[in-house]
């Protein structure tokens, strides 16, 4: 069995696969840029008091979560350009990731912002402080801190999630494997390879979620 | 007109849902007046404070506190709270900040004060309530009395005209309390406009000009403190007094 395993044609193909990570690792930090910014967007819009900002917001999310990403990602990738809109395969999987991640952001943001204690706000508002000074200055530093171990959380699943882009033929880490499969016939080795990769991103943004911990965890501890 | 007091409740109501919880007050607290409120547990003695500072607001009735009518559009009430300062049970000190920055936050941002001035004041403060070895200490590293006395100090900073307390010891331990009540004498001796809500009768018989007894959402009797500790008027207040003097 392990004697029809190629480790030399692994080897061969290390330059391709190299290439794969290194796009995925780009439009994988480019994707969960994008999704912070539609997070705090849709969590801003969604901690409104008024029905006209928070529906949106909150259909959104329902949708985006109530749907599979494969078919968001063909809607944007087929659908639009019958809409009219023509964009390159990256351009449209950098933006189906965050679209669709920046919905669970917004969530977790917001659980993020609701932990932090009735109390918090009651002060700030006795003190005098508007809306935005008290969100500035008392809730959102807290609040990130919870948040940050979570939002890396979201961002491993990121990362797993921009292998569909090889589904639109973006030359990323499966595309990668997808090519050994098929040019020679190695799906073993292909994607066996592709996941140790994966694997291998995986623990570098553990060990991101792990020293952040305990560089939040210094300074200000909770009473 | 009759003059008006400080914080003056003229026949204030309010609700919550089917819940009559304050039950047409009427109270008026003159400038440089301590009061002390105190009633069992549900009776609406922090929820009346609360709705000083508008941390409740009132269904009707009017209630006027420095001059203005809350609930008045004319009434700016972000402004009007940097002049009212809110003591919690739970102290709710920001415990990402240190106890000077707790201080000196909204002096800073609020009261628009430079940096250097309110950091001045700020280690002032935290001296005069016994804590000028704490001014760089987060939340977590103090005691529930020390933390108390950081909250009264960040009140202090905003120079406010009124002061509310609201149950400041009952969330501290035994040794704890008479530190922060010996703060809130001084801040009353200062001559500053107080309603605190306690059960501190040693406070009550040393600082405050009038005791409130509230039960069910009213006022059921007010007078000295002399008066209603030693001869209280009414059957519930007697019930109550029973109680809380017992151990």
């Amino acid at each position: 069995m392990l004697e029809n395993f190629s480790f030399r044609t692994i080897v061969e193909y290390l330059p391709l696969f190299g290439q794969g990570l290194f796009t995925t690792v780009w439009l994988s930090a480019l994707s969960f840029v994008g999704a912070l910014a539609v997070g705090i967007v849709l969590c801003a819009m969604n901690l409104q008091r008024g029905f006209l900002f928070r529906a949106p917001a909150k259909a959104y999310i329902d949708a985006v979560r109530a749907t599979p990403l494969l078919a968001q990602l063909y809607f944007l990738y087929f659908g639009l350009p019958r809409l009219g809109f023509v964009l390159p395969e990256l351009v449209v999987g950098i933006l189906a990731l965050s679209l669709n991640s920046g919905a669970y952001v917004a969530e977790i943001i917001r659980a993020g912002i609701l932990s932090i204690p009735r109390g918090q706000v009651e002060a700030s508002v006795a003190s005098g402080m508007t809306y935005v000074q008290r969100m500035r200055l008392v809730i959102l530093p807290q609040a990130f801190k919870v948040t940050i171990p979570p939002l890396l959380g979201q961002a491993i699943v990121l990362v797993k999630d921009s292998a569909l882009l090889s589904l639109i033929s973006v030359a990323e880490l499966t595309r990668a494997g997808q090519l050994l499969a098929s040019d020679r016939f190695m799906p073993a080795e292909g994607f066996l390879t592709i996941a140790a990769f994966y694997l291998l991103l995986y623990y570098c943004l553990k060990g991101l979620a792990a020293l952040s911990g305990r560089w939040l965890g210094t300074a200000g501890a909770r009473t | 007109m009759t003059k008006t007091g400080m914080i003056d409740f003229r026949g204030v109501n309010k609700w919550f849902g089917a819940l009559n919880v304050l039950k047409d007050i009427t109270l008026s607290v003159e400038p440089r007046e301590v009061v002390v409120v105190c009633g069992p547990s549900g009776s609406g003695k922090s929820t009346l404070i609360r709705c000083i500072n508008g941390l409740e607001t009132i269904k009707d009735g009017d209630l006027i506190v420095d001059g203005q009518r809350l609930g008045d559009p004319a009434t700016n009430m972000t402004q009007l709270r940097t002049e009212i300062g809110f003591v919690f049970q739970s102290f709710n000190l920001y415990p990402h900040k240190t106890a000077l920055e707790n201080v000196t936050l909204a002096p800073i941002h609020v009261r628009k004060i430079p940096r250097t001035e309110a950091e001045h004041a700020g280690r002032e403060l935290l001296a005069k309530v016994g804590l000028a070895d704490k001014v760089n200490a987060y939340p977590a590293q103090l005691s529930g009395g020390q933390q108390q006395r950081v909250a009264i100090a960040r009140c202090l900073g905003m120079r406010p005209k009124i002061m509310l307390f609201d149950e400041p010891t009952s969330a501290l331990d035994p040794e704890m309390i008479s530190e922060v009540l010996d703060v809130m004498v001084a801040v009353a001796e200062e001559g500053m406009t107080m309603m605190v809500v306690t059960h501190e009768m040693g406070f009550a018989r040393k600082v405050a000009r009038r005791v409130v007894f509230m039960d069910a959402g009213a006022i059921v009797e007010s007078g000295t403190p002399d008066e209603f500790f030693s001869h209280p008027r009414t059957d519930r207040s007697r019930a109550f007094l029973s109680k809380i003097l017992r151990h």
